[in-house]
């Protein structure tokens, strides 16, 4: 059992602390504020390589492994979750279906302009009646000749209003549920797309989240991914993988929250001394770090198991589901530390007690996770 | 097309430094090592002259072998080959003697038309390395440095001084040490970091350099300065600003 990273891990998790220090940290907050999508940022991270991290040079990719991925997510979202968010989905839930279940000609087309931050993918699932059942979805794909017709309605799709491309997950053959879904790469030019409305979030406001509308949106038969009928194990494969990005999130979140709780007990002076001396403080603070630790490893764990091709479903949503609600519950106790300040806007900790919240529910809701852990622990 | 060679130190990272409370001494049982910050611009204007001009960058430290670890760092910055100068007996090396052994190593083992140094390491900052390389190579020394341009045989370097700049011109081989304002060293991408590994790595030690380098000083111990804050509380009258002037005068900051 060996707990250390391997010298490139440990200098690409420097290379990530840097970046975020030097292009995000300044520009988090605003744009948290303004809602704005950081579409500057995406040059800078296909520049570093961080676009693809997992997948072959071939398709663009750095050619790494889940656990580097999980690291730079990880650094990045300490200093801005949303930013991490897009790194994470990008990486798990676009090109991982496409490098999954993809030919060859849909990688080079797909991966790469993605990979090179030229194209900005999106994954279309959730619909307004299938969250976390997606057999209950509507959107539908007909095949007309060699053109698949699409026509349907999805929403909270992150990077929706975007987004170049789109892996969608629609229905082919309504008689057999969730086994009658396919996946499908639906380029924007195909036309028949269109935003609908576009969500004001609680939190991770800087990543754009939308409805998207397909009306008689038309490809080519061949923008099929994978086989008919194999739509839900592309959505829970990919959700496998993006759940370690979710959870590497959550613990870059968590980091930021202890950082700052941190300093800001040993600055804050109150009865003559500074708080962190006062027991109530350091436990809260003890709590956070010990958490942060297992969260971590599990988190880690799951990496590795994936990269080492061993199970990794379990793993991944015990990382997921362990690291989103300690995270939920020490963001708060973060802004609790901080007092009235820690409830202004502008203070870190407010942005990130509302960025931790939705990665409790995204990618699959903790209640979901425990689905999922239950299926593999009871079988 | 220029043979350089950029010289980086391998520091403990001073964030990590702790202090015990009533010895003063220092606590490293926690701490990372980093590549000492201006050490980075030197690194950086290394490679920058490469992309421009052409021609090879080697990048060099000396250290004990634990100081093998930061090759991979610096070799993701840019570099074509390392060399690492490692040996038991260089710990706590002072400035004349790191002097000595890169000028051991730069005459007998690398090519060199240009050598780069930052201009004082983020430890001890004695700016003494580059200008006593220099002298030992017999060579020319630019200090302050925050400009270099290569013509032909010639380097001219802006140098920047607290009364103005001054521009210098020297011929090649030279050495030069630099300011941190002359670059924004670049930040290490993925594939950079993976491709380090695969660099060529010339390894020294005492012995391969055949001299013995010993020390000029001998430290006795090391202790934290000691800092108190007294926390005294001054109204913002003018009549208040008697009474800072008076708390400094007592507390010995001025006189």
């Amino acid at each position: 059992m060996d707990f250390k990273l391997t010298e490139e891990q440990e200098l690409i998790r420097a290379s990530a602390r840097e970046f975020a220090l030097k292009y995000l940290e300044p520009i988090a907050a605003e744009i948290d504020e303004e809602s704005r999508f950081p579409m500057e940022v995406m040059t800078k991270l296909a520049e570093m390589d961080w676009l693809g991290i997992p997948y072959p040079a071939e398709y663009g990719g750095a050619g790494a492994d889940y656990l580097t991925f999980a690291l730079v997510v990880e650094e990045i979202s300490r200093s801005c979750a949303s930013t991490g968010f897009t790194l994470s989905a990008t990486t798990g839930l676009v090109m991982n279906p496409i490098y999954q279940f993809g030919t060859e000609e849909q990688k080079k087309q797909y991966i790469t302009p993605i990979a090179k931050g030229e194209k900005i993918g999106a994954f279309a699932l959730t619909e307004p009646g299938a969250g976390t059942d997606p057999g209950a979805a509507t959107t539908t794909a007909v095949l007309e000749g060699d053109t698949y017709v699409i026509n349907g309605t999805k929403t909270f799709i992150s990077n929706g209003p975007i987004a170049d491309v789109f892996v969608v997950i629609a229905v082919t053959d309504k008689s057999k549920g969730a086994r009658g879904l396919s996946g499908f790469i639906v380029p924007k030019e195909a036309g028949g797309i269109s935003v609908g409305k576009h969500f004001q979030k609680m939190g991770l406001r800087a990543s754009q989240t939308s409805e998207i509308i397909f009306k008689d949106c038309r490809i080519p038969r061949q923008n099929l991914l994978g086989k008919e009928g194999q739509g839900f194990r592309i959505a829970m494969q990919s959700l496998d993988t993006g759940r370690i990005g979710i959870a590497a999130q959550a613990i870059g979140i968590l980091q930021a929250a202890l950082d700052e709780s941190i300093s800001y007990s040993k600055e804050r002076v109150q009865f003559g001394k500074p708080i962190s001396v006062n027991q109530a403080i350091q436990w809260m603070l003890v709590d956070m770090a010990t958490d942060l630790a297992a969260a971590r490893f599990l988190t880690y764990y799951a990496a590795d198991c994936k990269d080492k091709g061993l199970p990794s479903s379990k793993e991944a949503a015990m990382a997921k589901l362990f690291a989103s609600e300690a995270v939920s519950r020490h963001a708060s106790k973060a802004v609790q530390i901080h007092g009235g300040i820690g409830y202004v806007k502008g203070t870190k900790v407010e942005r990130l007690m509302r960025d931790a919240k939705i990665t409790e529910i995204y990618e699959g809701t903790s209640e979901a996770q425990r689905m999922v852990i239950a299926g593999n622990i009871l079988r | 097309m220029p043979n350089i060679v950029a010289c980086f130190k391998w520091v403990i990272d001073e964030a990590d430094l702790k202090v015990a409370a009533h010895s003063r001494e220092l606590i490293l049982d926690r701490v990372s090592y980093k590549i000492s910050d201006y050490d980075r611009n030197a690194l950086e204007e290394a490679v920058r002259l490469r992309e421009q001009y052409g021609g090879q960058v080697t990048t060099v430290t000396v250290g004990p072998p634990g100081a093998r670890q930061s090759l991979k760092d610096a070799l993701s910055r840019g570099p074509d080959q390392g060399c690492l100068i490692a040996d038991t007996a260089f710990v706590d090396l002072e400035p004349s003697q790191t002097a000595a052994i890169l000028a051991a190593a730069l005459r007998s083992r690398l090519e060199y038309d240009l050598i780069i140094c930052g201009e004082g390491s983020s430890d001890l900052y004695a700016q003494q390395v580059g200008p006593r390389l220099a002298e030992n190579l017999g060579l020319p020394v630019i200090t302050y440095v925050n400009k270099i341009i290569l013509e032909e045989n010639l380097l001219i370097a802006e140098r920047r001084l607290e009364d103005g700049i001054e521009v210098v011109s020297v011929p090649l081989p030279a050495l030069v040490t630099v300011l941190p304002e002359i670059n924004s060293p670049r930040i290490p991408g993925l594939k950079q970091v993976l491709a380090a590994a695969k660099k060529p790595v010339i390894n020294l030690n005492q012995k391969d350099l055949g001299e013995d380098f010993s020390p000029l000083l001998q430290t006795l111990s090391i202790q934290a300065a000691p800092s108190e804050r007294r926390r005294l509380r001054f109204g913002a009258e003018g009549a208040d600003l008697k009474k800072v002037v008076d708390a400094l005068i007592r507390e010995g900051v001025v006189s």
